[in-house]
């Protein structure tokens, strides 16, 4: 029997709570496969693009019998087409991508209901992010809700410190920019009592704020304890920065360690988000980990570039991204991001480029971006 | 040291570069290609600013005393000579390259050897011949002064040594350039890719076997481009420089060439294909398609001169969309009698995104059609029932747009004009006219026939311009100084 779209949420939210505080994938997984498939079964019957998707790479609820034969939607479908299991109401949330590649065309993710979303940010945000503790100073480096309600990532901001912040935590950015001088009081006062906080933002945002720090020659020596939060990447922005010239500005500038670093992988197009491991396996003593975990209502697959199969352990590919938490579009994505995954958890290596031409053919990328110049 | 179970590899050193005689190396990388029970051992020199600078002062002793003294007859004939080795099955250059190139580019092995023995034909004296009456009315102007209709006394010069930065996406391509430098007596300072560093290499050892002295007029050698040191002092001590490549290669070296220096680029082109209805008749349809998956399936595309695109008239006997299917099926056949070669992570996921596009356009829209190889990237076709126009992907990926007349194909190439290059052409006498002066009015600068675009002959004008006299500057004596000159023979009465 098909599930109705509150028995299906309702399923997945009972998930998430049992398995919140697990990222042991094996002890999930027969749960994971049953309601993954219960929600593939529901996405058919309701969203008329991923069923014909679907119908296309001959797919369907009656042959697919476990989570890894469930058709991945191409995450331009975000873009070509409308995917939602309930009709689309108007004023209805919904989370749309920068566009940055193509500005005509924005990813669309429908939120008719943010329980289940909700539910899925909380949990792993505790377990990697703040292992150690229930609520910190968290300094947001990204605009809130209020400044943009169609990003996923302001959401994301604006719970993070809902949830966990304590009341000195505040968003130091809105349309007008970042609030320099605000950032810096709040960093001094943590200073000065000896307060550990947490930086949260996106990649980008930290380029711009230490290139402020620099100039006004400001560094700080934050508590034991703090951390620095960015998700994202470089890529496409203002100028490229080497990983390790982040670390050591990031250890000079804020007196944070690489291993007090941590970088969350999440996207419009998905509910759920993955950390890396540092942070957790630190505050439990274990050795450190600096690939990423994916909550147990999410798994990660690396799938060769040519066959669309799985590839072997330690090879480099294109992330599939299977998300309970979507459950309003489709719980099984293909990205465009090139992964590589071990036992351990996976990395992921950026997005995956225009094949460079060899020689004078011009293959699109580079045709689009000669066109734009 | 690897060893197998068959015993210990056997290591054969082979050497990327050349150099004229008098110049010595000291410092050299090595990359190592594994065939079955031997390791091949490229070496390749790491070289200094100061050593560039020092090769091209060499180079262009050798020119200055030997090089300029030949006559362009001379040198078509030590040329002719050496391609004349290479028709030999068992010229040992000949068999490396076949060995070698499949390995090093990935393209297929029957590929490589029947291509490369059409290519070095096409640089035979007689071809050569061609190509320069081409371009030049008196070829004999670049060895003494010949009268001219206006009546001054012309002669040409070419560069004394033009630095080329070569591309390696086809084979042996470099020595076209090479060769027609040499032509224009300039010696030349070769820098090639390390995706193709072998094929010059050859040709100049076989120049070397005719004719040593021609052969030390030559140097080449890769590095990594974008190597700002070397291409600066490469640009600035030659008097030419010709760059085949991305834009993004372009850029870089186009900064670094002085102003008064002649500097020309063999970039970014797309071409395409064109299929009449008359092309399509039940006696040749099968044919015409074979023929131009040819121009898709040769080198996956990787040519400039291989089609993206084909444009499908509506009225044959066969169906554009039925066109596609047969196309897809030729492709497919192609695969297992030529495979492609294996793609690095970015072309693959360049063609998956690509069917991911359109098999979700084709969600909605039952005016596109994607057909795909299975369970690989192997060949794609994708069918658009409306006309348009769009590059692709490449490796052995197209777009087949059915079009009412292919007199209308012109409107959709305007957003393309600059990067346009060569179209396979296959339609009746009475049409080919003037679809021709169509197409030149849009940009295209080579029209062939399908099975044949990635086979460009001599005399083409590259990208639509000349290849030899781009690089010539001329003096001319006028008549008056003759007559001036008369005066002063003690002779004259």
């Amino acid at each position: 029997m098909t599930k109705t779209s509150t028995e299906i949420q309702n399923d997945i939210y009972q998930f998430i709570q049992t398995y919140a505080t697990t990222d042991d994938q094996q002890l999930s997984e027969s749960d994971f496969n049953r309601v993954a498939l219960d929600l593939f079964d529901y996405q058919f019957k309701s969203n008329l693009p991923y069923k014909r998707y679907a119908q296309s790479q001959r797919k369907s609820p009656l042959i697919v019998n476990n989570w890894q034969s469930i058709p991945l939607m191409p995450i331009q479908g975000y873009k070509q087409l409308t995917l939602s299991t309930t009709p689309v109401q108007k004023d209805e949330p919904v989370f749309m991508s920068s566009g940055t590649t193509d500005p005509n065309h924005r990813s669309h993710n429908y939120h008719p209901s943010f329980k289940v979303w909700d539910a899925s940010m909380k949990y792993p945000f505790k377990q990697f992010v703040l292992p150690d503790r229930d609520k910190m100073t968290i300094l947001g480096l990204f605009p809130g809700e209020k400044t943009n309600s169609n990003s996923s990532l302001s959401r994301y901001v604006t719970k993070a410190i809902d949830f966990f912040g304590d009341d000195k935590s505040g968003i130091f950015i809105d349309e007008n920019g970042m609030d320099y001088q605000g950032i810096v009081g709040a960093l001094k006062d943590a200073e000065r009592q000896g307060r550990p906080v947490m930086l949260l933002g996106a990649s980008f945002s930290y380029v711009h704020l230490l290139d402020y720090l620099n100039e006004q020659k400001l560094t700080f020596k934050l508590p034991v304890d703090s951390r620095l939060f960015d998700t994202g990447g470089f890529k496409g922005q203002s100028r490229s920065v080497d990983a390790q010239d982040l670390f050591d500005a990031i250890k000079n500038t804020f007196n944070i360690d690489r291993d007090h670093y941590i970088n969350m992988y999440g996207m419009t197009e998905i509910s759920s988000q993955c950390y890396d491991q540092n942070l957790v396996r630190l505050y439990h003593h274990l050795p450190l980990d600096y690939t990423k975990a994916a909550p147990a209502w999410v798994r990660v697959r690396i799938l060769s570039t040519d066959t669309l199969q799985p590839v072997e352990s330690g090879h480099a590919g294109l992330i599939a991204y299977y998300d309970l938490a979507n459950w309003n579009s489709c719980v099984a994505i293909l990205t465009e991001d090139m992964g590589i995954q071990d036992e351990n958890g996976f990395e992921v290596s950026g997005r995956v480029q225009g094949a460079e031409a060899k020689g004078c053919s011009i293959a699109v990328d580079q045709l689009l971006h000669a066109n734009q110049m | 040291m690897k060893r197998t179970v068959m015993g210990t590899i056997k290591v054969i050193p082979v050497d990327i570069f050349k150099m004229p005689r008098g110049i010595t190396l000291t410092n050299f990388g090595y990359q190592t290609i594994t065939i079955g029970q031997l390791d091949y051992s490229l070496r390749f020199p790491i070289v200094t600013p100061d050593a560039i600078v020092e090769i091209n002062d060499r180079l262009r002793h050798n020119q200055a005393a030997y090089l300029s003294h030949l006559t362009v007859a001379e040198i078509i004939s030590k040329i002719d000579q050496a391609v004349n080795l290479w028709t030999h099955p068992d010229y040992p250059q000949r068999r490396l390259a076949m060995k070698l190139l499949p390995q090093i580019t990935g393209y297929n092995a029957e590929t490589v050897e029947l291509e490369i023995k059409r290519f070095i034909r096409v640089f035979r004296k007689k071809e050569l011949m061609r190509f320069v009456d081409s371009e030049l009315d008196q070829p004999e102007i670049l060895d003494d002064f010949h009268p001219q209709k206006s009546g001054s006394m012309t002669k040409a010069f070419g560069p004394e040594t033009t630095f080329h930065v070569f591309s390696g996406n086809i084979p042996g391509l470099q020595i076209w350039s090479l060769i027609m430098a040499t032509i224009v007596k300039s010696a030349s300072l070769g820098k090639t890719s390390m995706s193709e560093p072998l094929f010059p290499v050859l040709f100049d050892q076989s120049l070397a076997e005719v004719s040593p002295e021609l052969a030390d007029c030559l140097a080449i050698l890769p590095w990594k481009g974008g190597t700002m040191n070397l291409e600066e002092a490469a640009t600035s001590a030659t008097d030419a420089t010709i760059v085949y490549g991305s834009d993004t290669a372009l850029d870089a070296i186009k900064e670094l060439v002085p102003k008064s220096k002649i500097f020309l680029h063999y970039g970014y082109k797309i071409s395409f294909s064109m299929i009449g209805r008359e092309a399509l008749t039940p006696e040749y349809y099968l044919q015409t398609v074979k023929q131009a998956i040819e121009d898709v399936a040769v080198y996956d595309q990787q040519s400039c001169l291989s089609a993206q695109t084909i444009f499908v008239e509506k009225g044959g006997t066969t169906s554009p969309l039925n066109v596609a299917k047969l196309l897809a099926s030729e492709l497919a056949n192609y695969q297992l009698k030529r495979p492609r070669a294996e793609l690095t992570n970015e072309q693959a996921a360049a063609v998956v995104r690509l069917r991911n596009d359109y098999q979700l356009k084709a969600l909605n829209d039952s005016d596109v059609q994607v057909f795909a190889s299975d369970g690989n990237t192997d060949w794609t076709v994708v069918y658009h029932a409306h006309p348009g126009f769009v590059n692709s992907p490449l490796n052995r990926t197209i777009h087949v747009y059915a079009i009412d007349e292919l007199e209308q194909v012109p409107e959709y190439l305007q957003p393309f004009k600059q990067y346009l290059q060569s179209c396979g052409l296959a339609v009746k006498p009475t049409r080919l006219f003037s679809l021709a002066n169509q197409l030149g009015r849009a940009g295209i600068d080579r029209i062939s026939a399908l099975g044949e675009m990635t086979r460009a002959k001599p005399g083409w004008h590259h990208d639509g311009h000349f290849n030899l006299l781009d690089l010539l500057r001329f003096i001319d004596v006028e008549q008056n100084t003759e007559r001036a000159a008369e005066k002063f023979d003690p002779d004259v009465e």
